[in-house]
């Protein structure tokens, strides 16, 4: 068993996201990027209560709900382990990148750009072959 | 957990509650708050049994069938007790009175408080750590914190805030606290009850609070929206709004901005003031 994986994760009070949805949101982005691996466990309940000082029952949602949701799964005593189900992990993926460019496009929009100045811009990145943003940059 | 119903209690002429209920389940993280003078650590003296009502019940169910008030750890803002004494007598009084045996020093090692430094000369947060510890050891099952948070530097308030959290993961305790300063407690908090003129007018889980508080910035009030307070500057005004429907159109040239529990609370009193 490999040991627990630290996360990070940030709590932002000001977020309309409660915070055991963003908590939730993090993890749930850790494991659909790899970043957490199939069967790594995670922390304690206690120990990132402590470390988000957050209340230990949001944690026990958080945990709950991704059990329900197929992402984790717990062994009583031993704690809550990373499930991988390749065809959830890609539909989840999707998702969320959906929901990423729904909010780039929106913002987008909001400066002024439309649809069509947006795919020219990913074109143009495109075509000097720049790179992702390296994970966590 | 915590059951008060019908609650009456003045102080002379000054009618604090009048048929005051309220009830706080067991491993409930419940803030109080509102603007000074609401009652709200009237209302804790009156759970921690400092004071008596006039009328009306308090019960409190621990759970372990033995008297509730040995089961409360009540912390209040300005801890005076044992001033005469040494940490270390104090401690062994503590223990004795309470027919305790194992003292817990992680707390006083953090804080590096000798046993034989005067309490009366330990600073205010030196004060409350020692008094939390003693606390600790009588393993309370509620506890009543009074303001005592934002009174402390920030490295003992990481530790006092490190000490709930370990307690509320390990004992399900019920936290009942009164505060006007949220910056660093926000995330324990599950439950805001805002107390005015002794009545609750706000009684909400966090995420609803936060879902139902929100600023619209914009040059006129959103319609049909109610407006708790608003900030008005040159060009454009802040309009504090509750409760905020997602469903209900503002202007386009207006924006929904997302509060922190501090400046939702704000808005409350603010609008209390006005």
């Amino acid at each position: 068993m490999k040991p627990k994986t630290p996360m990070e994760i940030q709590v932002d009070a000001k977020s309309a996201l409660p915070v055991y949805e963003q908590v939730k949101r993090a993890i749930k982005l850790a494991i659909l990027s790899g970043d957490l691996a199939e069967g790594d466990r995670l922390m304690s309940i206690r120990e990132l209560a402590l470390k988000l000082r957050i209340n230990p029952n949001t944690i026990i949602k958080v945990y709950y709900q991704l059990e329900v949701e197929g992402f984790v799964y717990s062994r009583p005593g031993a704690g809550y382990f990373v499930r991988l189900d390749p065809g959830r992990i890609q539909q989840e993926s999707r998702k969320l990148f959906e929901q990423l460019t729904e909010e780039y496009v929106f913002q987008a929009a909001h400066l002024g750009y439309s649809l069509k100045k947006v795919a020219e811009e990913i074109g143009r990145k495109q075509s000097r072959g720049s790179q992702p943003i390296a994970k966590g940059g | 957990m915590l059951e008060i119903k019908d609650l009456s209690f003045n102080y002379g002429k000054t009618q604090v509650f009048d048929g005051f209920d309220l009830s706080v389940p067991k491993g409930q993280v419940c803030l109080i708050t509102g603007i000074n003078g609401v009652g709200k650590s009237t209302l804790l003296r009156l759970i921690a049994g400092v004071l008596n009502p006039d009328s009306g019940t308090i019960e409190i169910d621990t759970g372990t069938g033995e008297d509730p008030r040995r089961r409360i750890g009540f912390i209040s803002d300005e801890p005076r007790l044992y001033q005469s004494l040494r940490v270390g007598q104090a401690i062994d009084f503590h223990m004795s009175a309470n027919d305790l045996k194992n003292f817990d020093d992680t707390l006083l090692q953090h804080t590096k408080l000798g046993s034989d430094q005067r309490i009366r000369e330990l600073s205010t947060g030196q004060k409350i750590i020692l008094h939390l510890s003693l606390i600790l050891s009588t393993e309370p099952e509620l506890f009543l914190i009074d303001e005592v948070i934002h009174s402390i530097d920030a490295y003992l308030r990481r530790l006092f805030l490190e000490t709930l959290i370990q307690l509320l993961s390990q004992r399900r305790i019920t936290v009942v606290l009164v505060n006007l300063n949220f910056h660093d407690i926000e995330h324990i908090i599950d439950r805001v009850i805002l107390l005015k003129s002794g009545e609750i007018v706000v009684d909400e889980s966090i995420d609803n609070l936060k879902a139902k508080v929100k600023k619209v910035v914009g040059e006129s009030p959103p319609q049909s929206l109610d407006i708790l307070a608003r900030l008005d500057f040159s060009g454009h005004s802040e309009f504090y709004v509750y409760p905020f429907d997602p469903d209900v159109a503002i202007e386009d040239s207006s924006r929904i901005v997302d509060l922190n529990l501090t400046e939702i609370v704000t808005a409350f009193i603010g609008g209390e003031y006005a």
